[in-house]
């Protein structure tokens, strides 16, 4: 019989979901009882209601050792520093987010807009915490099915329309895959908790084939997460006819949440066949690299060249997840930097297409030139965006590109780092003809005004700060990472 | 429960689908097949027909129809939570009070925008 | 062979010929008619497996409403129901051997398991699985967050299916 008492503390360690429910409802009521014209402060609220939510979270429920159970909630939740980081990771990009919608024409004043991507974020919280097959998948659900209809959400544009169909197609259909893994996974081994789930595949004589075929299932879910090669394929299409603030959203945090995951099930799950997985993922991650970058020269259109560019960046990610070895924990914080960095670092690439496509209503990286001498602070932006990227000194993407490679070094997986500095090469010079045509480039729109809302500023602001901070000051980010990763075991 | 005990909902399902079998065959074994353009014609309630016979439909028995689904999911949680309420007690009570309000904001939600109207 | 067995085989044949005709049927009436049966067929499974209860959510939910919804969703479409194009396209070679390869890949990992040569243990017959549903779902030692969960994943969907479909004035 199932039972368990109920302890008011449990509420703590679900805190940040329940937190971002409320204000939910909040945006919701604002939305139906306010009269429409104060319907542009909505995204105020929300950005502002996740900043509290952050600083409560950091002041209250910091997982330090005594105060919380690890295992809350009959097993379902965990409460570790691996979830919280995340958890904070998302609640930030769903903040800046909001401020990147606040200015868009057709979906900054809708309080759908701001529901659905909370209840995204709930499902991304649950995600980085969830230790039970069952409310992961729940947690998967809760974060995909919202992220379709943002995908989707200006419904006269064909172009959004399709972006969304396409991702829900592609996103159900690798959804059952994942599905079909987690049963099977239950089948064998009976149970759906993901930290029993290692121990019974010891004791139960699960052969290696048996438990690797499974685990291919469930990281085809979450490699289409992630759009590692050769589930990659919907990114482009998705993030070109998508909301700009909502295929930012799509390439950070869903893609932080899909690593997330996959950090806990690998490592938790299946880390007797740890050699198996991780040649599989070092494959992945050096196709991924590779076909990103190389399709991302060819782009014309900037959301697509950025869309390739963070396929790309998967596939960095992935070399520090393909060099997790048994004796070290560098691997894995390596991964976990990686996408601290990534997300702040392309939420601010995504914040000045936005800035830039609001007024000029175009993409096409052609259209960028002369952006120097129309808005030279949101040139800046982008040019520190952009270079973090690419991976050049002093900026955050630097240091944990660096770290990343340093991690394969250590494994021994030397040609994996040759190649991950190959394809850096190569990211280098897309990034760099963009910015030459922001920078050298002249055109007659140059006298037209390019005004940028306060919320952008601040956004890009608090953004562009966040970048250099990682990259000049390493030490707290690697410590964060590293106790990320020790409390997940 | 065991297998069995379907029994005999089997065998009803047999039963009216052998009667509705039953119905259609005769009809067409014994009924005079005798028929013309106009016999072929769709019976529209004795006018001529015009226009195709399939309309579109509004967008409205959609909404209908999710808004359906989402309830019905709903009474199916609601159903073994209450062969059991009275063991959980109050706690039970008040985590389905959740629930419901979760749902009742959806639907309050649903209300304001109209989505229930039928002009 | 068992009764159970045969009847499995029986409703199991039924079934894989419905969904064949589900993905093979010109006209889409049709086949969410033949989806309808498709899902019938998973509600006599769970029958087999003593699932009763969720034999009769199947039939409730999937057949009463999703079916009823992709009926309705068909008619909303200004084209009904008739697919005149081809059925498949010049890479149908590719898939089929991709679908064989995964099929023989999976059915050699499912065999490698000892697990089915060993018969399950019948269930109590005390146990009552739709008490013991009742319990695990608002437990807050069991499915209680998944519980809740569920429904804000449900206010979502509400509210994304009413974002999608109404059109505003």
């Amino acid at each position: 019989m199932i039972s368990g008492t109920f302890n008011p503390s449990m509420i703590l360690s679900i805190l940040p979901e329940i937190s971002i429910l409320v204000l939910g409802f909040l945006v919701l009521f604002f939305d139906l009882f306010l009269s429409k014209e104060h319907h542009d402060k909505l995204g105020w609220i929300t950005a502002g209601g996740l900043g509290v939510i952050i600083i409560g979270c950091l002041l209250v429920i910091r997982p330090n050792e005594s105060v919380l159970q690890t295992f809350a909630f009959g097993g379902m939740i965990r409460y570790d520093w691996m979830g919280f980081t995340f958890k904070m990771l998302f609640l930030f990009s769903a903040a800046i987010t909001a401020m990147f919608a606040m200015g868009m024409e057709k979906i900054g004043k809708r309080g759908e807009f701001y529901l659905l991507m909370l209840a995204s974020t709930i499902g991304m919280c649950l995600m980085a915490s969830a230790a039970d097959l069952i409310m992961l998948y729940l947690a998967i659900e809760t974060t995909s099915i919202p992220l379709y209809i943002l995908a989707g959400f200006i419904t006269q544009d064909e172009k959004s329309t399709e972006a969304g169909f396409k991702y829900l197609l592609f996103g159900a259909m690798t959804s059952a895959i994942l599905l079909y893994g987690f049963s099977l996974l239950y089948g064998f081994t009976g149970t759906t908790q993901i930290y029993k789930i290692s121990n019974i595949i010891q004791s139960g004589g699960i052969p290696t084939e048996l438990s690797f075929g499974v685990l291919i299932l469930v990281i085809v879910g979450f490699a289409f997460k992630i759009s590692a090669v050769p589930l990659h394929f919907w990114a482009p299409d998705v993030y070109e006819g998508a909301p700009t603030p909502v295929a930012g959203f799509l390439s950070t945090a869903s893609k932080a949440a899909g690593f997330s995951v996959l950090l806990r099930v690998l490592l938790i799950a299946f880390p007797e066949i740890l050699p198996y997985w991780s040649a599989f993922l070092v494959a992945i991650s050096t196709l991924t690299m590779t076909i990103g970058n190389l399709l991302a020269l060819t782009q014309k259109n900037i959301k697509r060249m950025l869309a390739y560019s963070s396929i790309a960046h998967a596939g960095y990610a992935l070399i520090g997840l393909g060099s997790i070895t048994y004796d070290s924990f560098f691997g894995m914080s390596s991964v976990v930097f990686y996408l601290i960095a990534y997300v702040i670092t392309n939420l601010a690439a995504f914040g000045v297409v936005a800035a830039f496509g609001r007024v000029s209503g175009s993409d096409d990286i052609a259209a960028y030139a002369g952006l120097s001498r129309r808005s030279p602070a949101l040139a800046l932006a982008m040019l520190v965006a952009f270079l973090s990227l690419a991976g050049m000194p002093p900026f955050g993407g630097f240091v944990v590109k660096f770290i990343v490679f340093a991690a394969a070094v250590q494994a021994n997986l030397i040609w994996l780092a040759v190649v991950g500095v190959l394809n850096s090469i190569i990211g280098l010079y897309y990034y760099l003809t963009v910015l030459k045509v922001v920078y050298l480039y002249r055109s007659e729109d140059e006298e037209k005004p390019l005004p940028i809302p306060r919320s952008y500023s601040l956004a890009l602001g608090v953004l562009v700060t966040g970048i250099l901070l990682i990259g000049i000051v390493m030490a707290p980010w690697l410590n964060l990472s590293i106790k990320s990763v020790v409390s997940l075991f | 429960m065991a297998f069995w005990d379907y029994l005999p909902i089997a065998i009803l399902f047999v039963i009216s689908a052998g009667l509705a079998a039953i119905a259609v065959g005769l009809g067409h074994l014994f009924g005079p097949r005798k028929p013309t353009p106009k016999k072929l014609e769709p019976y529209e309630s004795g006018m001529n027909p015009f226009g195709p016979g399939t309309r579109r439909m509004p967008v409205r028995f959609y909404l209908v129809a999710v808004l359906f689904i989402l309830f019905d999911i709903e009474v199916v949680f609601f159903l073994p939570w209450a062969v059991v309420l009275k063991d959980l007690g109050i706690t039970g009570l008040v985590e389905m009070i959740v629930f419901v309000s979760i749902l009742v904001v959806g639907f309050i939600y649903a209300w304001k925008k109209g989505a229930l109207e039928w002009e | 062979m068992t009764p159970l067995q045969i009847i499995f085989i029986i409703v199991a044949v039924i079934t894989l010929f419905a969904a064949i005709k589900v993905v093979s049927s010109r006209n889409l009436v049709h086949a969410a008619l033949w989806l309808i049966l498709v899902l019938f067929g998973i509600a006599v499974f769970f029958v087999i497996l003593s699932a009763g209860f969720f034999a009769a959510a199947q039939v409730v939910i999937y057949i009463g409403a999703i079916a009823i919804l992709m009926i309705f969703t068909i008619m909303l479409t200004r084209r009904v129901a008739r697919d005149s194009g081809a059925q498949h396209n010049s890479n149908w070679w590719a898939a089929a051997v991709l679908s064989l390869l995964l099929f023989t890949g999976l059915s050699w990992i499912l065999s490698r398991w000892q697990g089915f040569q060993s018969t399950a243990q019948p269930m109590l017959e005390s146990a009552d699985p739709l008490r013991q549903l009742g319990e695990g779902l608002v437990a807050p030692g069991g499915y209680l967050i998944p519980f809740e969960v569920a429904s804000i994943l449900l206010v979502a969907a509400l509210i994304g299916a009413i974002t999608v479909a109404w059109e505003r004035k």
